[in-house]
């Protein structure tokens, strides 16, 4: 709609070259996603970029998924590059294992913009953009939040996401970092993974329990596995001693803010998410200055302020 | 003479290997941790393996009736997704019904292709795990389920209550067992499921109609696998779409570390309920001595290794194939 002709002109010539036919009305946006219909928020996150394609008439999207398959997601990369489309969204299925296609892609003159979950380093130069959350940040937030709710002080337990994935590894190390900056005198005493499982996470609880007579505090790499571990310090009669901070905040884990059961979190919205990768790939297209990494806002959300947060959809 | 002594001492092991190791990795955990040995721990570990147990009660039966089933894994999804979802549409008492009766089916169709078509078994569970994975996601469109009303809904009885001061689970997990070990051990349908696991032609032979009993063997995984789903949405009130992948695996690891063998016609449930409560103590154990339960991937194999090994070494009486 904002479509400046100009502008869609230097883009086309510049990035399609001499294969591609002057589209000067829509561009042609292929995507490839993760692992749709495994989880609430990546169902959530496409219906959203469908539904933000179809709002703009310029945008012609081919959607496709992987189904947490690599090799798949990279046939399914060069079928785009086949497509000769403008743009190639990817939301790695694994962030080493693309970067040879993606830099194909890059050779064909496409660009590609990588979605919620960055490609390993050795593909930085191969790609236009990252548009995602800022998983360093959010683990940062949860870290003051765990602050905020213990005064500063007190003994915690982390029940981390599933090891090797990236959002697992940088929410931990935000949230390791930025702890003992802000608060010294909470102690992390131990981290276990939940492998974004609620009842893993559950059941990794139950062993903290029985393992520590007290627990101030728990952080887990998201609600779905924090409220695993509130489920395990109800049961157990602790959750009331418990303040709990987790991130991506989930429906369950903003109905038991509002119940007062569980302190903090992280808002990150898949439809955000997902507009904002469909933004970036077009402002790319249209030649606007673009940050290599283009986080969207995930900000804090605690009983205090979550009137000003939908409820989540998952 | 040295001989005789030396297979007693191994048929000991094989009989007995299981308790032996069992009694093992309780000292061993005991004197690694002092929270291990604790009433409120050791009832943390049976209530927490309840769910894989419940479901190797079920699978013992398959196996010993000479089949396999790895369609427990996603049926436990599938149920657990359709029982909690259902729980705030139609009620719980309805949503339990539904749900059951939808397990069976999905066992119908496991007993009916591999007791009345008479295909692999292996084959066909391998296939059902994946095309139960693809129902349950078809069903919820990927969305994950929650019961909203936690605190007063009665089908938190299953997995958070207690029966007479005993956790619910624990209950059920041990009450099944026993029960599903008197019907083998003690009745005709039992001895019937032993003779077709032992030696099907035999079996048809005497008289027993081996497709209707293949078919039950799995309507009671299905029904125990149900079970287990109970245990679990409620425990967990709510359910992922994968919420249990790879199950299949640690509930077969169960039933081989009790020494049912994997050929059918032997085995015993009580002794399932020993290969679980292992795996269930190996897990804790490593976590209260602080390593990642990932751990327990790695010490299960070698625990499942040699408990094999420790069977077929005891039935030819050495160590090693004396078949180069």
């Amino acid at each position: 709609m904002t479509l400046k002709l100009a502008a869609a002109l230097v883009a086309t010539t510049a990035l399609i070259g001499a294969s591609g036919v002057a589209q000067a009305e829509t561009y042609k946006i292929g995507i490839t996603q993760n692992n749709v219909g495994v989880d609430s928020y990546q169902t959530t996150y496409e219906k959203a970029f469908i539904a933000a394609a179809e709002e703009n008439e310029n945008v012609e999207a081919v959607v496709l998924d992987a189904g947490g398959d690599v090799a798949r997601q990279i046939a399914q990369i060069q079928d785009l590059i086949q497509q000769n489309v403008d743009a190639i969204i990817i939301w790695p299925t694994n962030g080493k294992a693309v970067v040879p296609a993606v830099r194909k892609a890059h050779q064909a003159g496409i660009p590609v913009i990588v979605t919620n979950s960055n490609i390993a380093e050795e593909g930085f130069d191969f790609i236009a953009s990252f548009s995602g959350p800022d998983n360093i940040t959010q683990g940062a937030r949860s870290a003051e939040l765990m602050c905020e709710a213990l005064d500063g002080k007190g003994q915690i337990v982390q029940i981390s996401g599933q090891p090797g994935y990236t959002t697992a590894i940088e929410r931990a190390k935000g949230f390791e970092d930025r702890l003992p900056e802000v608060c010294p005198d909470v102690e992390l005493m131990e981290t276990q993974p939940g492998d974004w499982n609620r009842e893993k996470s559950q059941r990794v609880m139950e062993s903290f329990l029985v393992k520590y007579d007290t627990i101030d505090g728990v952080y887990a790499g998201d609600d779905n596995m924090g409220v695993g571990a509130l489920n395990a310090a109800k049961a157990a009669g602790r959750a009331g001693d418990i303040a709990f901070v987790g991130a991506t905040n989930f429906a369950v884990g903003y109905e038991a803010m509002a119940r007062g059961e569980y302190y903090g979190s992280i808002y990150q919205s898949p439809v955000d998410d997902a507009e904002a990768a469909l933004k970036t790939a077009l402002d790319v297209l249209e030649g606007k200055d673009v940050p290599d990494l283009n986080y969207f806002d995930t900000p804090k959300i605690t009983k205090a302020n979550m009137d000003e947060f939908d409820k989540p959809v998952f | 003479m040295a001989d005789t002594r030396l297979k007693t001492i191994g048929e000991l092991l094989a009989r007995q290997g299981i308790l032996i190791a069992f009694a093992i990795f309780l000292i061993g955990f005991a004197v690694f941790s002092d929270r291990f040995m604790t009433p409120e721990n050791l009832a943390t570990v049976i209530r927490q393996a309840a769910i894989i147990g419940v479901m190797a009660v079920g699978v013992t039966v398959v196996v010993i009736g000479g089949n396999l089933d790895l369609s427990v894994g996603s049926m436990l999804s599938f149920s657990t997704v359709l029982v909690v979802d259902l729980h705030d549409k139609i009620g719980p008492e309805l949503a339990i019904v539904v749900m059951l009766g939808a397990t069976l089916v999905l066992g119908a169709v496991n007993g009916f292709l591999v007791g009345v078509a008479r295909l692999n078994s292996l084959i066909v569970t391998l296939g059902m795990l994946s095309a139960i994975q693809g129902l349950t996601l078809i069903y919820t469109g990927g969305k994950n389920v929650d019961i909203l009303d936690q605190e007063t809904t009665w089908f938190a009885i299953f997995g958070r209550g207690y029966v007479a001061g005993i956790a619910t689970p624990i209950v059920m997990f041990l009450g099944l067992a026993l029960f599903m070990h008197v019907v083998m051990a003690y009745t005709p349908f039992g001895r019937r499921v032993y003779a077709v696991g032992g030696n099907p032609t035999a079996a048809v032979f005497s008289g027993i109609r081996r497709s209707r009993l293949v078919f039950s063997t799995y309507l009671i995984s299905a029904l125990t696998t149900g079970i287990a789903a109970l245990i679990l949405g409620s425990r967990v009130m709510g359910s992922q779409n994968n919420v249990g992948q790879g199950y299949e695996l640690l509930v077969l690891a169960g039933v081989i570390l009790g020494g049912t063998s994997l050929l059918g016609g032997s085995g015993n449930i009580l002794k399932t309920v020993i290969g679980v409560l292992i795996l269930g103590f190996i897990q804790n154990g490593l976590l209260l001595m602080g390593y990642p339960y990932y751990a327990q991937w790695l010490v299960t194999w070698v625990v499942i290794i040699l408990a094999v090994w420790l069977d077929i070494a005891a039935k030819r009486g050495r160590l090693l194939s004396p078949i180069a």
